[in-house]
């Protein structure tokens, strides 16, 4: 049985690094049969094999198709083995909705954020781009997000990070969400002018200061 | 012969396909295939290669590619796709000058060849960075104007703000902020004495089709000889926005100039990708948008730089197979990710002019410290890039890739931690717009380093 368990966590992991979807939904269906324990399948196979492709990414070892790949067969094997798993103990990092902000149709910055986080084990609502003002406040209250992550690309969107947080103050939702900010005309000086609650230069750091930041707003309580 | 309508047509009728599995399973898959293919690698280590059996086999793989991918319309999701015929039809009818500007002023744009005499087309300013204000908008403009004599054509900055209020993308703000940006970057040029000067970016601010077309009206001071730019959406994707804009701009009958970043860590992969993509996207543009010329700034996804040792290969590979093997006229972009009034950025200018130029295109001087900083811009580093081109033009490939791979030991590895250098308001005097004793020290030291290394200056 222990053979088996090790033989199907390194089966999982292998399939999250090759991005192959298919191999992955297989195994994770072979490890709820073979009554293999779930939580130690996500934890040791699918997050060590999210963790690789994240660090080889970041070395530029691998390129985002294949970032993109490798999120995808871990989120099918999440599908497959999360609804086998009591609400409470399920291995979650947190919940982020994400998106480009109005106006502007840049994707490829925040897609390489919701690849990166789904691959750190977050649970990610993309919302795509060009995403109106209130459609991100929606979301985040439908889907009982932690955190909201605003991209823009260009000098002139940069605005659009601006108004969904004065939205938010207006509407007395502001400390409900933690609100970051990224994409290419972002800097810490603006993040912080504007009040939002981190800002990051590259998708590894937004995944670090995403965790960071849930676990000091837990802290708070 | 594809017409615009051709276009338009295909947009509406061509393979319907989700953007993603367009993004993955067509773009990225067939790319790899086609590298695989032709055996396609980089050499970081000589940035500039002199192979033109290379430069040749990237052409073909490109014309290849894009016959098979075609161009993703985000707004029907459907692809457009053009047959190596009708690829290699539009090649031969492109054109091969086209003139800018007016009176004095004016000048024509032609192809250049590897390593070629031809005096490169030197476009300089600004790259449409972003400035704080008006009056640096200004200041900034007369000082591209009078300190560049050899400029041909000129980009403006791109405002932020108006009246003190942060624009908005397709709002009243962006409108009239494209508005004055026209209207204030021609007081500028005739200020300077140079009002003939073409302006190539058109309109900086504009960033969305109606704030193009609210700044076009002729009262503002666009003309018929300035260029007019249209974005391609990364990887080889476009949307009715910018057809609208090409829709309207073919309808005037101004030159229209295709831009095109692909990222290299992106869709594109590694360099070899990106290069192919840079290729391909020079025939979306001449197709798509019907463009007359080029420009092309391929770009790292985690630095947001383009002097990384195997972004200068893209830049010199890509360069020398659209100039061997067609008469179109393009243009190489750069970014660099050190600041203004830093060594750094100079030599990173230089590395980039100096492969641009012996590897067969003309240039337009990039934005520093990865354009991602409000008034982070000074006159002196677009001066230093078009004194770059012009000493480097004539330079045999072999040569200047010795001075390049010299000019890399001295900043490569700073580029991860790149210094972010002086704002204008820092750099320079905001009343008389000159550079501060600083900005000439730094850019006296590294003109002699350059001297030192073999190039010649003539200005």
């Amino acid at each position: 049985m222990a053979v088996q368990k090790e033989e199907k966590i390194k089966k999982l992991c292998e399939a999250v690094v090759a991005g192959d979807r298919e191999a992955a939904i297989k195994v994770a269906n072979e490890i709820i049969e073979g009554g293999l324990d779930i939580i130690d399948a996500i934890e040791k196979g699918l997050m060590i094999g999210a963790k690789e492709v994240g660090d080889k990414f970041d070395k530029m070892e691998i390129f985002l198709p294949e970032l993109m790949m490798a999120a995808d067969a871990m989120q099918a094997a999440l599908n497959v083995l999360l609804p086998k798993i009591p609400k409470g103990e399920v291995p979650r990092k947190g919940v982020v909705v994400s998106g480009t902000v109005k106006g502007d149709i840049h994707d490829i910055g925040k897609n390489i954020l919701v690849a990166m986080l789904r691959a750190n084990g977050f649970e990610v609502h993309d919302l795509g781009v060009d995403v109106p003002t209130s459609k991100f406040i929606d979301e985040a209250e439908k889907v009982g997000a932690d955190i909201i992550t605003l991209s823009a690309l260009m000098a002139s969107t940069l605005g659009g990070q601006k108004d969904v947080i004065d939205y938010l103050k207006a509407m007395g939702k502001r400390d409900k969400f933690i609100v970051m900010v990224g994409g290419g005309p972002t800097t810490k000086e603006w993040a912080d002018e504007i009040g939002a609650d981190g800002y990051a230069e590259t998708a590894s750091e937004a995944v670090k200061l995403a965790l960071e930041l849930i676990e000091k707003k837990k802290r708070r309580g | 012969m594809v017409t615009f309508m051709d276009v338009i047509e295909r947009a509406l009728t061509g393979q319907p396909c989700p953007e993603r599995d367009y993004d993955l399973k067509i773009f990225s898959a067939k790319l790899r295939e086609i590298i695989r293919e032709h055996d396609i690698k980089c050499d970081p280590d000589n940035p500039i290669p002199s192979d033109d059996s290379l430069a040749d086999d990237i052409f073909e793989a490109a014309l290849t590619f894009y016959s098979e991918v075609g161009t993703y319309c985000t707004d029907t999701e459907r692809i457009i796709k053009f047959d190596e015929n009708e690829i290699k039809e539009r090649l031969k009818v492109a054109p091969s000058r086209i003139t800018f500007g007016e009176g004095i002023d004016a000048g024509t744009l032609v192809p250049r060849k590897p390593g070629g005499n031809t005096r490169p087309w030197l476009f300089v300013g600004a790259g449409g960075a972003a400035v704080s204000s008006e009056e640096i908008l200004m200041k900034l403009v007369e000082s591209y104007a009078k300190m560049i004599p050899a400029a041909n054509a000129i980009t403006t900055p791109a405002l932020t703000t108006v009246d003190g209020i942060r624009i908005r993308p397709r709002s009243p703000l962006e409108v009239l902020g494209a508005i004055r940006t026209v209207v204030l970057s021609r007081e500028a040029l005739r200020r300077a004495g140079r009002p003939g000067l073409p302006i190539m970016n058109c309109i900086g601010t504009a960033q969305s089709a109606v704030a193009l077309l609210g700044g076009l009206h002729p009262d503002f001071g666009l003309r018929k000889s300035d260029g007019y730019m249209i974005s391609c959406l990364a990887e080889l994707k476009t949307n009715f926005d910018f057809l609208n804009r090409a829709a309207a701009l073919l309808s005037i009958g101004v030159p229209i100039g295709a831009i095109f970043g692909p990222i290299m860590g992106g869709y594109c992969g590694g360099p070899e990708g990106t290069a192919v993509t840079t290729v391909a996207y020079h025939l979306m543009g001449s197709l798509v948008y019907q463009a007359g010329w080029f420009l092309s700034f391929p770009i790292h996804m985690k630095y947001i730089a383009s002097s990384v040792p195997e972004l200068l290969w893209v830049e010199s590979v890509y360069a020398q197979a659209i100039s061997r093997n067609t008469h179109l006229l393009s243009l190489y972009y750069n970014y660099t990710a050190a600041g203004p009034c830093t060594e750094m950025c100079l030599q990173e200018f230089a590395a980039e002019m100096i492969t641009a130029i012996v590897s067969g295109v003309s240039i337009e001087t990039g934005e520093v410290a990865g354009g991602r900083y409000e008034d982070l811009v000074t006159p002196i580093e677009p001066m230093f890039a078009a004194e770059v081109a012009l000493a480097s033009t004539g330079m045999k490939r072999e040569d200047a890739n010795e001075i390049v791979k010299k000019l890399l030991t001295k900043y490569k590895d700073k580029i991860a931690n790149p210094p972010l250098g002086m704002k204008y308001q820092e750099c320079c005097d905001i009343k008389t717009g000159k550079p501060s004793k600083k900005c000439w020290e730094v850019y006296n030291k590294v003109k002699k380093e350059l001297s030192d290394l073999g190039l010649e200056f003539k200005h």
